[in-house]
């Protein structure tokens, strides 16, 4: 314990011989931490609100279908539980929020263009924890019943058909028997939406409406089932699957939209990519630091070695030294990293580039999410590394001989 | 320019209106009846026609030639026999439906839904036009804005508003009938009452015993130079047809070319 110390005073001493090289490499650990902190905040900010979004608009984290919905989503593959028995069988349920809707492909007609869309027949009642956008901020109003008359559009497919509230426009699909299903309705509310595609995506009537022009009587096609955080959608997957048969299909979200599930993977992967990377471009300023540090103290180690110290004390000093200049680095870095991402959390405007961003399903506001594990994911790698790194130039400091170091000039 | 036109025409039958109390009396009944008529008068119970459509665009034209058979409110059946290449292409409809089928594929294809509000063969006509041709009478609200004195024969002129739940994008449509049930106009207006597209005829003359729109223009109000003719070569009214006529089977195997 007694050596520990005098190897710790030694260390601490030695790092700041020459400090001027050690600011630098401080200054260079810190700009390299926080580089990998900082991106990954921002690509996690990214796909994080990807994932958000898109599970708002599939939405719920957990969904039911007919089998062979996914591969023809018409109204001829109808959901075989109907409203009254799932009903009975997920009222007292444990669940965020569940809902079951009518979700087919559409048409939709204004006096000049006309639109593709997915039509969703929904319970606004049962809505208002799922939808991706808050019933309040819809201009005009949303539905009000599952039974209202009126339609709600996005306001950017409005601006296509060149139509806006109070004014009339043709749905047209099908009904089972694959005969014209179409109905006109009055646009009572525009909603709006992170990115344009979504806005021209989804039309919104009242879900017994929907039932009655597709001619379907209660039955639906979709029941959708929100748990308290996405990441953890088991036990809403099992709660729900444990309650059907096999008649139904029950996919948590990222069965449904592989894409955004293998995103999550792929992340967490990245992350660590990007850590390492960086690292490597460091860790040679890092060794070319200590090889310095050793050849300029090349007649004091052998000095010490011939007064007795052990080459095991020379070898520890120098990684002693070696995390020192590490550990300050880091917390440089961290804190940088941290004092620039939380003035920024309220989001970054990149509407600059709204346009190429959007075609992945990314928004005009990127919010970095500076999560604990993933600082505490760089600050371990470079520990970790850098002790290795720092392995090499020590391991040869401790293994001079020391009439020979004595006498180097 | 033709927009205002109708537009002060709409306010001066308005006057007229106001000004014929007697007319106010049961008009909803005889609006509908008059537009009834004309659908009847122009399609017969059943009905026969040879006609040439013509699709003028600023920098081409082309022309078919093309055989029709209806039977009643719903049976239609619309075959191709002009220019060569589209010979045999035709298109049957039943009650909303509708098939389309072109001997190069050989294949029958059911009009989807989504398909409806397109271009009937590249025509201004949109599919839904000539599926549908008649829910003018059932699903509209009419109203009879007024009759004129035109060559000593007497015109309607009668709006028809499409009902809220009435699958129509059109804020009103309004048509001018002439008292012997032969239509002269008919306009599409959107929800602001712009014009948008006018079927006009411009040519009438009595065919198969009747006295029908011969020549019948559609056009679309803001593209200049652009628009569909339909000319009436031959007409017979009211002609024998079998139901086998209108099946999918007749129209992938034509009889009758």
């Amino acid at each position: 314990m007694h050596l520990f110390g005098i190897l710790l005073r030694l260390a601490w001493r030695n790092l700041w011989r020459n400090h001027r090289r050690t600011i630098i490499m401080l200054g260079a650990i810190g700009v390299g931490v926080w580089a990998m902190i900082f991106m990954t905040a921002l690509t996690r900010g990214m796909v994080d609100q990807m994932i958000t979004d898109s599970i708002g608009v599939l939405p719920g984290h957990v969904q039911m279908h007919h089998p062979d919905y996914r591969d023809d989503p018409s109204i001829s593959n109808r959901v075989s539980i109907s409203d009254a028995a799932l009903n009975e069988k997920f009222d007292d349920a444990d669940f965020e929020a569940w809902a079951s809707r009518v979700r087919v492909p559409a048409v939709i007609t204004s006096e000049r263009e006309s639109r593709g869309v997915t039509l969703l027949g929904v319970d606004p009642a049962a809505e208002r924890d799922i939808s991706f956008f808050d019933y309040d901020e819809v201009e005009g109003r949303f539905l009000e019943s599952a039974s209202d008359q009126g339609i709600v559009i996005g306001k950017r497919l409005a601006e296509t058909l060149e139509t806006e509230i109070g004014k009339r426009i043709v749905l047209m699909s099908q009904d089972p028997e694959n005969d014209i299903a179409d109905r006109g309705f009055r646009i009572v509310g525009l909603y709006s939406a992170n990115t344009k595609a979504i806005e021209q995506a989804y039309a919104y009537i009242g879900k017994t409406t929907a039932q009655k022009m597709l001619r379907v009587d209660d039955a639906t096609t979709e029941v959708v089932f929100l748990g308290e955080d996405y990441r953890n959608v088991e036990p809403v997957y099992e709660a729900v699957t444990s309650a059907v048969d096999d008649t139904v299909l029950v996919q948590r979200w990222f069965d449904i939209d592989t894409y955004l599930g293998t995103m999550l993977g792929v992340m967490d992967g990245f992350v660590l990519v990007w850590v390492v990377v960086i690292f490597l471009a460091l860790s040679f300023g890092l060794v070319n630091t200590l090889v310095m540090a050793v050849f300029e103290r090349v007649r004091e180690i052998g000095l010490m070695l011939a007064l007795g110290m052990k080459p095991a004390s020379i070898l520890g000093q120098i990684l002693i030294e070696s995390m020192f200049l590490l550990a300050l680095g880091l917390a440089v870095g961290n804190f940088l990293a941290w004092a620039t991402i939380v003035p920024l959390q309220d989001g970054i405007d990149i509407s600059v580039v709204a346009e190429g961003m959007e075609m992945w399903g990314a928004s005009s506001m990127l919010y970095p999410k500076l999560y604990a594990s993933d600082m505490i994911l760089a600050s371990g790698v470079v520990l970790l590394l850098g002790f290795l790194a720092s392995l090499s130039p020590a391991w040869r400091a401790s293994r001079y001989e020391p009439v020979e170091a004595i006498t180097k000039v | 320019m033709r927009v205002k036109l109708t537009m002060r025409n709409r306010l001066l039958y308005s006057l007229i209106l106001l000004a014929i109390p007697a007319l106010g009396v049961g008009q909803e009944r005889d609006a509908k009846t008059i537009v009834r008529d004309a659908i009847d008068h122009w399609r017969g119970l059943s009905s026969y026609t040879e006609m040439t459509m013509i699709i003028h665009r600023p920098d081409w034209q082309r022309s078919m030639t093309m055989r029709a058979w209806t039977m009643g409110d719903d049976h239609s059946l619309v075959r191709v026999v002009e220019p060569r290449k589209d010979r045999g292409n035709g298109t049957l409809t039943d009650d909303k439906s509708m098939w389309s089928y072109s001997p190069k594929i050989n294949r029958v294809i059911k009009v989807p839904s989504s398909m409806m509000g397109q271009s009937w063969m590249g025509s201004d006509f949109s599919n839904k036009d000539v599926a549908r041709a008649d829910e003018i009478v059932d699903e509209y609200e009419h109203r009879l804005l007024g009759a004129e004195q035109v060559d000593g024969v007497t015109v309607y002129e009668i709006e028809a508003i499409p009902d809220e739940d009435a699958a129509v994008v059109w804020g009103s449509e309004v048509l001018r009938i002439r008292e012997d049930h032969v239509v002269l106009k008919h306009s599409f207006f959107d929800q602001d009452g712009e014009l948008v597209k006018s079927l006009t005829t411009l040519e009438i003359a009595e065919l198969g015993g009747r006295v029908t729109a011969r020549r019948q223009r559609m056009s679309k109000a803001d593209v200049a130079d652009e628009w569909t003719e339909i000319q009436v070569n031959e007409v017979d009214y009211d002609v024998e047809l079998k139901e086998s006529l209108f099946t999918l089977s007749n129209l992938r195997n034509p009889r009758d070319l």
